[in-house]
């Protein structure tokens, strides 16, 4: 699967500076459909309204965290194939091991820089 | 020395063998409630003395600890030093996004400025640049910040120290309040870890193994 860069992308953080810096890295790999949730709840709220080709989430939000929507995410028929990003400062090895079990696609850890971000987009879609 | 029960008990039955009757008379029961009575006497005064240095020790614990709790400066803490700290924490939040936001905006004014021509794309760099080094001086004021907040820290722990070897402090269980018993729960449910400092987590390579 390559990556369509025209696909929809949900950028989840409760951190608007953050989802500024994400959507401007993923303008800078071609992205420019990015829509943003500032939590899980709201994002999952958007997925059931629009189709995303890729969601890039936060762990660490309230009420709902990024481990939340992604066990929701992937408990969804209509939404369990949406490839899945944690982008996140949680870097426990407990974090990294509960996000792949549940069913994540890769894992950034912050901070972190437009290659990674790039490489791990690439990954998810085996480029 | 002071009489034992046993000793007191023994006088009694000595002296009714002694007179070598069975049925004591009134002098009997008198000289039995002379020594019941100074045996009574003497284990009231012990008991006394036991006592008042028990009171007299409490006394000495109570005017100590009121001394450390004196030490402790707790309103100094509650009033002026936590909320102090709080206010420059707050202010390193807020400086640190209008820094990140000011050096955002003349970052996508760079990408998104005409290249078409040349001087005024040149001048335009040079003017955000400069506006981006201008806005990184914050680091200086947050560190200056930051020490503050370190050096209150470093305070209380001290005085909290001192309080806890003057009162040799233990930790008891369900001290929490039913809200923050659930945050704590859900922080351990959710892994809400946080960002960890050197060595407490891992790197994006060990990430990347993981996922290999």
């Amino acid at each position: 699967m390559a990556v369509d860069s025209s696909m929809s992308v949900l950028v989840v953080d409760d951190y608007k500076t953050m989802i500024r810096i994400i959507r401007n890295l993923l303008k800078q790999i071609g992205f420019e459909d990015v829509d943003e949730a500032a939590d899980g709840s709201e994002a999952l709220g958007k997925m059931r309204e629009k189709r995303y080709g890729l969601v890039i989430s936060d762990w660490n939000m309230e009420p709902m965290t990024g481990y939340e929507l992604l066990k929701e995410v992937r408990g969804d028929e209509k939404l369990q194939k949406t490839p899945f990003i944690m982008v996140t400062a949680e870097s426990k090895t407990e974090n990294v091991i509960a996000a792949k079990k549940a069913g994540v696609n890769n894992y950034i850890v912050k901070p972190f820089n437009a290659q990674t971000l790039k490489s791990k987009i690439d990954a998810v879609f085996g480029d | 020395m002071p009489q034992t029960r046993r000793q007191t008990y023994d006088s009694i039955l000595g002296h009714l063998r002694a007179n070598g009757k069975n049925d004591p008379s009134l002098g009997d029961v008198v000289a039995l409630a002379r020594i019941a009575s100074e045996s009574m006497q003497q284990f009231i005064h012990n008991m006394d003395a036991a006592v008042n240095r028990e009171l007299r020790g409490i006394a000495d614990y109570i005017v100590t600890m009121k001394q450390e709790i004196g030490v402790f400066q707790a309103n100094d803490i509650k009033d002026s030093r936590i909320p102090a700290a709080g206010q420059e924490l707050d202010a390193v939040v807020q400086s640190t996004e209008q820094a990140t936001n000011s050096i955002m905006e003349c970052a996508e004014e760079i990408l998104a400025a005409d290249t078409s021509n040349p001087e005024a794309y040149q001048s335009l760099v040079n003017d955000k640049v400069m506006q981006i080094f201008e806005a990184c001086s914050f680091q200086d004021l947050t560190g200056q910040r930051v020490s503050k907040v370190v050096e209150t820290l470093q305070t209380i722990e001290k005085r909290v120290g001192r309080l806890i070897d003057a009162v040799n402090a233990k930790d008891i269980d369900g001290v929490l309040s039913m809200a923050e018993e659930q945050r704590k729960k859900r922080k351990e449910m959710l892994m809400l870890n946080g960002p960890q400092l050197e060595g407490g987590g891992i790197d994006q390579t060990s990430v990347d193994e993981l996922f290999k």
